[in-house]
């Protein structure tokens, strides 16, 4: 008989873990959609805003809530920088060269933050009381919850940008057809700037948020990476919604995984994943946006 | 000088130099060096296979590479075999492991391929890390060695000591280089090239893509399994660091900076990105940093590798790359 509480509890543990997923997918699919580009150095946002998030609560700190979106900010000056001197230089290289450069520059950024803090994993002090809650026999924490609601928020807002604003319709255009798009005024130099920044944002959120649970370390975001590409040939390269979804589904399914059959192997669940669909349905699980 | 009376020269000379090696280098170290960069040169040599000569990216190289290492190893520890008979049965394996992939993930390309030989390799570092009954898991496998080689007409031969080893990896590097320059200079070569150079005309000359892509990662990572198994003996002990992406990092710079799509590029580049960061000792906490760096700026701007394009005037006419115009 399936114990409902256990398999409330082990779900519950895969929706953070999940829409964590989702936030990287999300940039990730994005600067696939517009820039043509696989970013193996997307995880590594992911990890700079873990630890940037650390550096600013546990050792200037800063107050919570202002380091979370102060390391984004930062995040984001710094995909800045990555995006004007590297990426736009890649514009219309072959995928060898893209995909090269990207490695290089997402060890490039392990060795820094390796540099920077060190390689001993760390963990982001907890402004909330530490008393767990139950609610029908399922355990959470209000740091938990709170995790759970910026990171749906931000998915949310990440939604709302691309499908209902003039900017995430000029990007949408741009990765359906970027030379119709350019002919009817969309600026593409500003759309590569937006969607890059944008997408670096969101991870470098969920590297916050996260940090509060999973230990932030240098070679995190390679692992990051890695599970993002995952969801992004899960739910079809280049799609938002196949994002979102895939991110939350791999989040679950791991969560599950984890709970009922072992922790060690829970990483192969979408590893094997992408190896099936790609037998058996190679256009994704879900249409294109 | 005639185009052929240098390369005849120059391959002279390259290998009484080689040959000589263990006379010279007397240093214990040095000659450690020499040993890795020539399994590291076998690597190479496979990897460009797939990665100059077919141009896919295949970032399952490494993995290719520790599963050879696991597989005499284990071959050896388990059953006793010697490692006269896990190198060929590790080529093997990796070689079948590698088709079966092939079989999977040769029908994309572009993204997919690269970020499923990512899948690929994690799954096998997850299979090295969590099969604790059979791989001891983080504990790795100690005690590898090196068998003394049994030749009919002329008894055991001792070749654990670092001088003969030498000559064990060199006869490997050899081998693997006079296999490819066969593969290469075939008619198979000229169909990898332009399969490279364009798929679409490839295939409607009646080439199948799909099968030369195989035959190249097939055969490159069955070089990576044997060099793997070599490397495991020679350093004795196994362990699921070998799938960390630091090595697959570290073989496309081998094969980028040396000249992707060249034969004697990716052998230099094997030789020197093994000596490198030996000579940066002193700055090891940038070693990998100093290697990004490098990735990064010789693939935006020297397309062709840092070392091919020293050396080409020494290299024979027909051994540089033939350039395939795309239509």
């Amino acid at each position: 008989m399936l114990d409902l509480a256990i398999f409330g509890q082990h779900l519950l543990n895969g929706v953070l873990i999940g829409c964590a997923y989702a936030l990287i997918a999300i940039g990730l699919t994005m600067i696939f959609g517009v820039m043509n580009i696989a970013n193996f150095a997307h995880g590594e946002f992911y990890m700079m805003g873990g630890f940037l998030a650390f550096y600013l609560i546990s050792l200037l700190k800063v107050n919570y809530f202002l380091a979370l979106p102060l390391a984004v900010l930062l995040v984001m000056v710094l995909a800045l920088v990555i995006q004007q001197t590297v990426f736009k230089r890649l514009r219309e290289a072959p995928m060898m060269t893209t995909t090269l450069v990207t490695i290089g520059l997402s060890i490039l950024l392990e060795q820094v933050a390796h540099l920077l803090w060190g390689p001993q994993p760390q963990v982001i002090p907890n402004p909330f009381p530490t008393k767990p809650l139950s609610f029908f026999g399922i355990y959470t924490t209000p740091l938990y919850l709170f995790s759970m609601a910026v990171t749906a928020a931000l998915i949310l807002l990440g939604h709302v940008l691309i499908q209902r604003t003039r900017m995430g319709k000029a990007m949408r255009a741009t990765f359906q057809n970027k030379e119709a798009a350019a002919l009817v005024g969309v600026r593409i130099d500003r759309i590569y700037m937006y969607a890059f920044t944008f997408g670096a944002a969101l991870a470098a959120a969920a590297g916050a948020v996260l940090g509060g649970f999973i230990p932030v370390e240098p070679t995190m975001g390679g692992v990051a990476t890695l599970k993002a590409f995952v969801v992004v040939i899960l739910g079809g390269m280049g799609s938002f919604v196949g994002a979102i979804v895939g991110g939350l589904l791999l989040g679950l399914a791991e969560g599950l995984g984890a709970g009922y059959f072992s922790t060690g192997w829970k990483d192969a669940i979408g590893f094997f994943a992408v190896i099936l669909l790609l037998l058996f349905r190679p256009e994704g699980l879900f249409k294109r946006a | 000088m005639s185009d052929s009376t240098r390369f005849a020269l120059a391959t002279g000379l390259a290998l009484l130099a080689l040959l000589a090696v263990p006379w010279i280098v007397r240093n214990d170290y040095y000659l450690h060096l020499f040993i890795v960069s020539l399994i590291f040169v076998v690597v190479a040599l496979g990897l460009n296979l797939i990665v100059g000569y077919v141009g896919q990216l295949s970032l399952a190289h490494a993995a290719f590479f520790a599963l050879g290492a696991y597989v005499s190893a284990l071959l050896f520890l388990k059953l006793k075999w010697s490692m006269w008979i896990g190198l060929p049965a590790a080529a093997l394996l990796t070689g079948i492991a590698a088709f079966a992939l092939g079989w999977v993930i040769l029908r994309v390309r572009g993204h997919r391929f690269v970020i499923i030989t990512v899948a690929f390799s994690e799954i096998m570092k997850l299979v090295a890390t969590n099969w604790v009954d059979l791989t001891r898991g983080f504990m790795g496998l100690p005690g590898l060695q090196i068998p003394a080689l049994s030749l009919p007409g002329l008894g055991a031969i001792d070749v654990s000591s670092k001088e003969r080893f030498y000559y064990v990896v060199l006869a490997a590097a050899a081998l693997s280089f006079y296999l490819c320059y066969r593969i290469v200079r075939s008619s198979v070569g000229r169909a990898f090239v332009l399969v490279r150079e364009n798929e679409v005309l490839a295939e409607s000359l009646g080439i199948s893509a799909f099968r030369y892509c195989m035959i190249a990662f097939v055969v490159g990572a069955a070089l990576a399994g044997a060099a793997g198994a070599l490397y495991g003996h020679y350093v004795g002990f196994v362990s699921p660091d070998l799938f960390n992406f630091s090595y697959i990092t570290i073989m496309l710079i081998m094969v980028i900076l040396g000249g992707k799509g060249t034969l004697i590029g990716p052998v230099l580049g094997a030789v020197l990105f093994t000596f490198l960061p030996e000579l940066l000792r002193d700055a090891a906490h940038y070693r990998m940093l100093i290697f990004a760096v490098i990735l990064v700026l010789a693939t935006l701007f020297m397309p062709r590798g840092i070392i091919f394009p020293l050396v080409e005037h020494l290299v024979p006419r027909r051994w540089r790359t033939r350039h395939v115009r795309a239509a």
